[in-house]
Parts: structure tokens; sequence; C-alpha cells
């Protein structure tokens, strides 16, 4: 992918990127000439394809870890065997250094659907519903916990209840 | 206005590079390994893995130093049939320590990273919605770093255990363009003919990797009482016609060797004198001449 200031029919080039929100990544470009700036986003699928490619928009100094993709990327995985050579403590050290912001922007991304509960504008969930929410296999609890509060969004409720689970239940595979 | 290729680089992002790197950790991983071959078969329940393992075994046993990656990303078998289901992997700051048989036989597959026996292979995402997008591309970036993140060392041969389907070869040849060789398995029925000659025309014609040879599996029983061979599928297909390639051997059907697969034993090691590893092996002795001429 490459971007062209028109006006200066120069090369743009890259200069940051943004904190994402809602699994999408903002990348800024800057024209060397008249330090134009432009935005480009990437929606969530996008990001998610370039994840799955390992590639970093920015490009990227550090060494590949052994089996990064599959480490970090599993949901079903076992607990790593290794956590000091886990791929978080990588990224931490990469966006100290300032080698590759993209790799902490892709990390944060998909810290928002593992903790999609810090979300200050999610909807509640009763006590009645989290327990059903336990019952729900541990590999595909995040996705349906993730489901069932953007359902909640969707549809105006501001508290997640075993109503509202019955009615999201007919849009995942898992029965709770 | 300038056009695309005038302009220099990708603006810094440099992906090219990234993707030469990629390649060239694979390559570095793999100048330790003598020969790489995929066995596939296109048609799924043909005994693929079994036959995988038990050859592998055989290698094994004939002095080979061998390893299989488990390249069914999501219906993974060998580390069962190989008896290394409850292994650890072991990362280190170069590679991952690949699970080890009893024989010495070195695996990689995901089963070796699931968390659970019903975990299926399921990737963080912020959605899930549309990941027909990308999830393939996922499952080849965890084929390659099954490839050329593992320490296998001093290999003679490796193994790469396909799924079902045409579509995974080209994906390997990406991977591993100097790939040495494809063994077909197919068993005898038309159905399975039909299928895997879509697979042997991909390999042979359309990505130019040479074909070891076809084998079939399943192809008769042998009578315990009376040592008479009778077909276990009424089919009239001569195999050597329909798929134009050489017949590496037929395997009889052995209850058997189902029976190992799910205990983890390979078969060949379990059953040395019986008909069925005699073919295995005879089929091992045959892959060896192929890469020693």
């Amino acid at each position: 992918m490459k971007f062209l200031c028109i006006d200066c029919d120069t090369a743009m080039k890259f200069k940051d990127v943004t904190r994402p929100e809602q699994g999408s990544v903002t990348a800024v470009f800057e024209c060397p000439e008249c330090f134009t700036e432009i935005a480009m986003y990437l929606n969530p699928s996008e990001t998610q394809m370039l994840k799955s490619l390992d590639l970093k928009l920015g490009g990227s100094n550090e060494m590949a870890q052994p089996m990064q993709v599959v480490r970090s990327q599993l949901e079903t995985a076992k607990q790593d065997p290794m956590p000091n050579m886990s791929i978080e403590s990588v990224t931490e050290e990469s966006t100290e250094s300032g080698k590759c912001p993209f790799t902490s922007v892709i990390s944060d991304a998909f810290d928002e659907k593992t903790e999609p509960e810090q979300e200050p504008t999610g909807p509640e969930w009763t006590s009645e519903a989290l327990e059903r929410l336990e019952r729900i296999p541990s590999f595909v609890r995040p996705m349906a916990k993730m489901g069932i509060e953007s359902y909640a969004k969707d549809n105006g409720h501001t508290e997640i209840t075993g109503e509202v689970m019955d009615a999201a239940r007919g849009n995942f595979p898992a029965q709770f | 206005m300038k056009s695309y290729k005038e302009l220099p680089d990708d603006a810094g992002s440099n992906i090219v590079g990234q993707v030469a790197a990629q390649s060239d950790r694979i390559s570095k991983r793999l100048a330790s390994v003598q020969n790489t071959v995929a066995i596939m078969s296109g048609k799924g329940g043909v005994g693929k893995s079994a036959i995988t393992a038990n050859i592998a075994t055989a290698l094994t046993q004939m002095g080979c130093a061998v390893g299989i990656v488990d390249a069914d990303i999501n219906g993974p078998s060998i580390a069962k049939m190989m008896g290394v289901r409850n292994a650890t992997l072991e990362y280190t700051s170069s590679g991952v320590k690949p699970a080890t048989s009893s024989l010495g036989t070195k695996i990689i597959s995901m089963d070796l990273l699931l968390s659970e026996d019903d975990a299926p292979v399921l990737w963080n995402a912020h959605s899930q919605k549309d990941a027909f997008t990308w999830r393939s591309t996922m499952e080849v970036s965890a084929l390659r770093e099954f490839i050329g993140d593992t320490e296998w060392e001093e290999l003679d041969y490796l193994l790469l255990d396909l799924p079902p389907g045409s579509d995974r070869l080209p994906n390997v040849v990406e991977l591993i363009p100097n790939l040495g060789g494809v063994v077909v398995i197919t068993i005898p029925s038309e159905v399975s003919h039909l299928i895997v000659k879509k697979s042997i025309t991909m390999a042979r014609d359309i990505l130019k990797v040479p074909i070891v040879g076809v084998v079939e599996n399943m192809a008769f029983y042998e009578c315990r009482h009376c040592g008479e061979h009778e077909p276990l599928f009424a089919i009239e297909d001569d195999i050597d016609k329909t798929l134009h390639s050489r017949t590496l051997g037929e395997i009889p059907f052995d209850p058997k060797l189902s029976r190992c697969s799910d205990n983890g034993t390979p078969y060949v090691h379990e059953f040395p004198d019986t008909p069925a590893s005699y073919a295995i092996t005879d089929i091992a002795e045959k892959i060896q001449e192929f890469f020693m001429t």
C-alpha cells in the first residue's frame, strides 16, 4: 500500500498510529514536502487480516518470537508454558523502545475484546445472567459474552438479564 | 501524477521485506532437513493420517530421522496417533522443541497447543463475524510457524500430513518452494479416485511438485483363517490407468491398525509381522528409493 500527496506528487511517509477503537486501527501518513497528514482507517476485518499475516504497519525492527502468532492469537490455547518468554512481555518491550508502535496498537485492539467488562458504557450483568454465563464452555465464553453485550447495546438494554440472554441466544452456536 | 511503480516504497512499512523475512526463517530452519514430503489425499476418511504416522514410524525404524508436521490445523490427529498428546512443548529463544514419540519421531501439531479435548481452534479477534475473510490466512500463518519455528535439527524426512482437499498443497508450496514430493493416499473407490485425481493434477500439473506415488489404503482384507484376499470395496477402476501415477503399494485392511491409532502406538511397531505392516514398510522403502535416485 502506497500513498501519494497529489499536490507535491511525492510519496507520503508513515508517521504514527492512533489508539484503536472497537478493533479498528488508524494509521497516519505525512507528506515530507508540505507536511499534509492523512489518516487511514482499517476496519476490524482489515485489522484482523493484517494481524493474521503477522505484518506490521510502519515496519518491524524486532526479532519474531517462536510461534508468536499461534501463541498470542489462539484463544483456545493451553497456558503458555514459558511465561518469562510470553508474547505480551515482548510487546511491552517493543512499545517502550518505540520500535514498532503498531504491535502494541494491535495488541490493545484485541484487549478490548478480552476485557469487555472494562468498557464504561457497557451494559451491566445481573447475578443470574453471570451465573448462566459461567455455564458456557470456557473456550467460547469470551466470544459469547462479547456477542451478548453487543446484542444488548444494539437493542438498547442497559442491563443483561436472563431474558436478554434468551433473546440473544439465537445469534450464537453455544447453548446457555 | 506518479504511478504506483514510481513511488519508491510502501511508506515505510516494508511489507515485502517482512514477508521475505518470514520466508527466510523457514529456509534457514529447513536447511538441515534433507527431504520434505507432503502426504495428501483430497478425499477425507481414507486413512491418510494413520498411514502418515505409520510411514513415519517405518522410516524411523529403518534408522532415518523423521519429523511430522500435522498440517490439519482444524482436525489434528497425529499427536494422538503417535502417543504424544500429553507432551508439553518447550519454547526457547530460537524455536520450539517438538514432541517426540517413544521411537524418536518428532511431531508438531495444533493438538499440542489446544487447552481441552473438546476445544476447537478459535482465533482471538475483535469479532468472529466475517471471520471467513481472515481465518484461512491465520491458518497458513500457523502452518508457517509450525514448519519454520520448530527445532527440527537434522532430519532425513519431514512429512506434512495435509487435511482433506487440494487447497492446502498450494499453501505448502508457497511456504516450501522446493517441496520434495507428494505421496497421495486413496482407497479403492471411484469416488475417492475422482477426488484424488484433482489433487494429483494440482500437484503435478499446476504446482509442478513431483508425485512420489499413490498408496491404496484398505485395498483388501486377508482372511485370518485361510489367508485369501477379498476386496473390501467393489470397484472395477484400474488405479494405475485412472490416476496415471506410480502405485507405491496396497495396504490391506486390518482393524488393529485403527486400534493402534486410538492407543497412540504405531501399528508397524506393535504388529511388524502382518501383511499391512509389510506393505507400509515396503512403501517407506520405495519412498526412500525415490529420494535416493
